[in-house]
């Protein structure tokens, strides 16, 4: 009998320290898969929230053809801070990506909803004709189309 | 082996129940994050909708080179003074000579059915103007 009991102890520890083992696994994968949902929500949230506008006049000279620059006014028409920094700004002019962009707020110290950002593209060399520039913002996509 | 099977169940049982309820936190937290997100854009759509200016008068004096600017808010949504800019010439200016709505300097409401006017200091004669309001509607005006 008692080797009865001794194998049934064996077996019901060993039934605990499975389950134990089953469920710590079960509830780490989901709790790791909920720690994605968390931030992908953040992020969706953050670029559902983010618009911005180019504000520049296209009829006035946007290129500067002794500096070789394009001056661009973005507004920011959502409702999030985007950090006024070119590394969160992709500039592509005329299909091209362009790397030595400077990024300064004109009305305020951060790119706050409502204020407006001044870039400027340098090194532009751009011939006389038609041009776009585009700008994407955190998922946002804006094209502005100018005339040298 | 009673015990076995119950006290397994039973550990199972906690641990899909401590699961579901993290990712049920997780999911609801998330979709109220991102359907709030998306109500302020239809709410931001929706002004931007009702938003309509028109510019009454742009004129410069060059007796005292004066560009004066008066815009009239003809839509239906209240606008802030201080959101909306001024681009003379493609340059952002901000350093207003006056600035008022009516005979207001100080109030920040542009409010439907009024008039805004601006006036900066330019020596040269300006070839266009642009007013941008809050919600991102604009108007362009030749001199």
């Amino acid at each position: 009998m008692a080797s009865v009991s001794a194998s049934h102890l064996i077996l019901f520890i060993a039934s605990l320290v499975i389950a134990a083992g089953v469920a710590g696994t079960f509830t780490q994968g989901v709790s790791r898969l909920s720690q994605g949902i968390d931030d992908q929500s953040l992020e969706v949230a953050d670029e559902v929230r983010t618009d911005i506008e180019v504000i520049s006049d296209a009829g006035s000279p946007v290129y500067n053809n002794s500096s070789k620059t394009v001056t661009l006014l973005v507004k920011n028409t959502g409702t999030s801070d985007i950090p006024a920094d070119s590394r969160f700004i992709e500039i592509l002019l005329d299909g091209q990506y362009r790397t030595n962009v400077t990024v300064t707020v004109v009305d305020g110290e951060q790119w706050r909803p409502n204020n407006v950002v001044r870039i400027v593209i340098s090194s532009a060399d751009l011939a006389a004709g038609d041009h776009r520039a585009k700008l994407i913002v955190n998922g946002d996509e804006e094209v502005f189309r100018f005339r040298t | 082996m009673g015990f076995s099977v119950s006290g397994s169940a039973a550990i199972i049982f906690v641990g899909i129940f401590l699961a579901f309820s993290t990712a049920y936190t997780a999911s609801a937290n998330g979709f109220e994050r991102v359907s709030d997100a998306n109500s302020a854009v239809d709410e931001e759509a929706l002004e931007r909708q009702n938003t309509a200016l028109s510019v009454a008068n742009a004129t410069y004096d060059a007796g005292n080179d004066t560009l004066a600017v008066d815009v009239v808010n003809e839509g239906t949504t209240t606008l802030s003074v201080n959101a909306t800019d001024l681009l003379v010439d493609n340059t952002y200016r901000d350093d207003y000579a006056v600035r008022r709505v009516g005979a207001d300097n100080s109030t920040d409401l542009w409010l439907p059915g009024e008039r805004l006017h601006l006036e900066v200091t330019t020596p040269t004669q300006p070839n266009r103007v642009k007013i941008v309001s809050g919600p991102g509607v604009a108007v362009t005006e030749v001199l």
